[in-house]
């Protein structure tokens, strides 16, 4: 199993995707499964485990998470990959990129497309999408532009302005084409580059047509350019037109195949993944895996698990890293709710007060790694 | 200090008007409040230490360290429960932690600790007073002018050191504390006001937010006026400060450093409880502290000797615990153990002791995945002999300062010799690493000596 991605492998993905996996137990029996198979067939995730607590875990959170930074130090994956996503960045002064090293692309898209259909193309009929996140044909090892890069498959997506390049940055007037035309536009982009967007245009307005949608992502989690989100967004809809309810955030990773989106699109959009307070709205806005994604915030002294509403470290079992290792310890901080979502607060802190003793980022300069 | 009222984080020489505008902000988690960013300000202070010179100068250098000390040793007896609570709240430290830096550091402020260390410096400090003869000519120390100290970080006391040392040779100072090191630094300097008229002009404390683009024109403007400066810092602070300071202006950089242990537990029994102090002591925040250790030994004995550092460093925990660390740095450990554990699973020759919730950890590692994070963190490396040594300290040659030796013996002089030529500069007993001698060689330096300039009269 995972040594190729056979017919048995694309089951598991079907699995994932179409089974209800919403109640703990059929979740719990899926990831035991899959835990199995990655302790079966990657010897550096069983010898982990197996000197930890947990070496037998009847639940899927006894199973000891991975740290997300041990994705820079050695490849984890079950099998041959078939790609291999890099993170952008060298944070924390490493300057090893993280790698996740994927199977199944297949699987990627499985897990990937049904959320973002739900909260970005529900009630959509035709879109142009306008991408700021760079064309998966240009930057290949990227998880973030090879889901750009699904979006542009989609049936509702009469065409596709990639509109990034990686050394010149964001192509304004190609976005200025794509508000001439009549289909609304869907702009995916990082949060990052719609800054950009908006400080290039000045105090301009760039409105795009009725009905478009922004999906933003990444960096600030919860604060934009040292803004709060509410104020970016109304900066977003002075500038664009598009509306509050309209723009969606996403919170993903490299390490993660499964993403999480903080509403659907829309004026009326709500299901069960929740849609997008209306503007002005009290209600704080919280994202939401997939069924196949548990989250648990962790006290970051000991790790203990936390109940909804007290924050802390973030870890995210996700059954869609079936071809890697299903749970990750990562560095955000946030809180799960009673509903079954998240509040991210962001990365966590570290000292404000430091001493004059050198530490990890300079330490790694100096040492030439 | 009531409750609500941001402490005083200035103390400016008492003749000067009061400004009617404070700026308050949080240092450590404890409020603070302080002159606000305002050049015309910096410059009154600058002129009004400058002027202080001459008085300053009057004194003698007998004087100065009767004076000084006398306060040093007032300040380190006068600690009750409250102050030293106030220290270790600003600093990030316990209770019991701030005692026993502070008691630590404020070895260096006697009388008698001040006469040993002008002793080692200079053959007849009566040289600071006047032109001593000096075979067949007449010589003369004399402190440029006023010296600026821009201090950073959180360990208490350090600022103190800088300071006295730049009273001790008759050079004015404004000072800026560390963040962390505003309560003890005030309370000096109130301390050294009370205590003699003369000094009285001779020192002002001010904090501001380094860095901060609200305090571009304050920094320039004294940093034109000081005539010379002592920066520590991280290399940011201290290409930000050279920049900005005047060609001829002198600059005296203490930047960050790292500590090292050299242990062979043969020959020291107890070097599992140097090493387990020198790693704890100011919660490896101190350039002094240790955070890598080479173990003269293979691997198994180097597996046995980590035990027994790590139940030293879990009795430390106890005895001396640290301050809750924020939640940045618990995360940053957590990842560090998670990478160790997977490297284990891959390669086999990593072993992780930890403390509960963070509180120590002893990674036995090869040198490749030496990281110093702190929070008590001991990175013992096993190596065969002083060539091991070496080749693992030669990359780190730029930050070495401290080089701890337990159980070396005779051939300290050997050890001595190789890390001298890789940068090290100050090689000690491992138990002596935490805190230097008044007369220590500050990273590489005399540390009166690079604060005169020497003249001479035929």
């Amino acid at each position: 199993m995972f040594g190729r991605w056979d017919d048995e492998d694309a089951g598991i993905a079907g699995t994932i995707t179409a089974a209800d996996l919403t109640a703990d137990d059929a979740f719990n029996r899926l990831a035991l499964r899959v835990h199995a198979v990655q302790r079966a067939t990657n010897p550096i995730l069983r010898r982990f485990w197996d000197t930890g607590p947990g070496a037998r875990p009847a639940i899927w959170h006894e199973i000891p998470p991975i740290p997300v930074m041990a994705f820079r130090d050695v490849p984890i994956v079950c099998g041959t990959s078939e790609v291999v996503f890099r993170t952008s960045g060298t944070s924390g002064g490493r300057s090893r990129r993280g790698e996740h090293h994927v199977p199944s692309l297949a699987l990627y898209r499985a897990a990937a497309r049904g959320n973002y259909r739900r909260h970005l193309l529900q009630g959509v009929e035709r879109v142009l999408m306008v991408s700021l996140i760079p064309d998966p044909a240009v930057v290949t090892d990227s998880s973030l532009a090879r889901m750009a890069g699904f979006i542009a498959d989609e049936p509702e997506v009469t065409g596709a302005v990639w509109a990034f390049d990686p050394v010149k940055g964001v192509d304004v007037d190609a976005v200025r084409s794509a508000a001439c035309g009549s289909d609304p536009v869907l702009l995916l982009t990082t949060a990052f580059s719609l800054v950009h967007l908006l400080d290039a245009l000045d105090s301009r307005r760039l409105p795009l047509p009725p009905g478009s949608r922004i999906m933003e992502t990444g960096g600030f989690k919860g604060r934009v350019a040292e803004v709060d989100r509410d104020t970016f967004y109304a900066r977003v809809e002075r500038a664009l037109a598009v509306p509050a309810f309209n723009i969606v955030n996403e919170y993903g990773m490299t390490e993660l195949l499964s993403q999480a989106y903080d509403g659907a699109a829309g004026p009326h959009a709500a299901d069960a993944h929740g849609s997008v307070p209306p503007p002005g709205s009290s209600v704080v806005r919280r994202h939401r895996f997939p069924p196949w994604v548990r989250t648990r915030a962790l006290d970051a002294a000991t790790l203990a698990p936390l109940p909804p509403g007290q924050s802390g470290l973030l870890s995210h079992f996700d059954l869609a890293n079936a071809g890697s290792v299903c749970h990750i310890l990562t560095e955000d901080f946030g809180c799960t709710t009673e509903d079954g979502g998240i509040e991210l607060v962001g990365r966590a802190q570290g000292a404000s007060l430091r001493g004059c003793s050198l530490m990890a980022e300079p330490f790694l300069r100096v040492a030439g790694r | 200090m009531s409750a609500g009222t941001p402490a005083e984080a200035w103390v400016w020489p008492p003749d000067l008007t009061r400004p009617d505008a404070l700026q308050t902000s949080t240092a450590g988690g404890m409020s603070i409040g302080y002159p606000k960013s305002d050049h015309h300000l910096a410059r009154i202070v600058m002129s009004s230490l400058a002027d202080s010179r001459e008085r300053l100068a009057a004194m003698s250098v007998h004087d100065l360290v009767n004076v000084l000390g006398t306060v040093g040793e007032r300040l380190a007896d006068g600690l009750d429960d409250r102050i030293v609570a106030e220290i270790a709240g600003n600093a990030g430290f316990t209770p019991a932690m701030a005692q026993v830096v502070v008691r630590g550091m404020a070895d260096s402020w006697t009388t008698e600790a001040l006469h040993r260390l002008l002793r080692s410096e200079f053959t007849d400090p009566t040289v600071l007073d006047g032109f001593v003869s000096d075979a067949g000519r007449e010589i003369r120390a004399v402190a440029p002018g006023v010296t600026l100290h821009i201090g950073a970080g959180s360990v208490p006391g350090v600022t103190i050191t800088s300071i006295v040392r730049a009273l001790l040779v008759k050079s004015p100072v404004l000072a800026k504390p560390g963040a962390g090191d505003i309560v003890l630094t005030t309370l000096f300097a109130r301390e050294l006001h009370r205590a003699d008229a003369r000094l009285r002009g001779a020192l002002a404390i001010q904090y501001w937010p380094g860095g901060d683009p609200g305090w571009e024109s304050w920094e320039r403007e004294i940093l034109t006026r000081a005539d010379q400066v002592v920066v520590y810092g991280g290399d940011d602070t201290i290409e930000s400060v050279r920049a900005k300071t005047p060609a001829g202006t002198r600059v005296i950089e203490h930047p960050n450093r790292l500590g090292v242990g050299i242990v062979d537990p043969g020959a020291a029994a107890d070097a599992d409880d140097q090493a387990a102090r020198a790693v704890a002591l100011f919660d490896q925040k101190g350039c002094v502290s240790t955070h890598l250790i080479l173990f003269l030994g293979n691997h198994g004995d180097a597996e046995r000797w980590c035990g027994r550092l790590a139940a030293r460093l879990e009795a430390l925990s106890s005895a001396l615990p640290a301050a809750a660390a924020p939640e940045g740095d618990l995360s940053a450990r957590h990842q560090l153990r998670g990478r160790l554990a997977v490297q284990r699973a891959v390669s086999g020759d990593i072993r992780l002791w930890t403390g509960n919730a963070g509180a120590w950890t002893v990674a036995l590692a090869p040198p490749e995945f030496v990281e110093p994070v702190g929070g008590r963190t001991a990175w013992v490396v096993p190596v065969p002999d002083l060539s091991g040594c070496v080749d693992i300290l030669a990359p780190l040659a730029r930050v070495l300062q401290t080089v701890g030796l337990a159980g070396l013996g005779a051939r300290r002089h050997e050890f001595g010799e190789a890390l001298i030529a890789l940068g090290a500069t100050r090689i000690v007993p491992l138990d002596q690493a935490p805190f230097p001698d008044p007369d220590w060689l500050h990273d590489g330096s005399r540390p009166l000596g690079e604060l005169v300039r020497w003249a001479e009269l035929r």
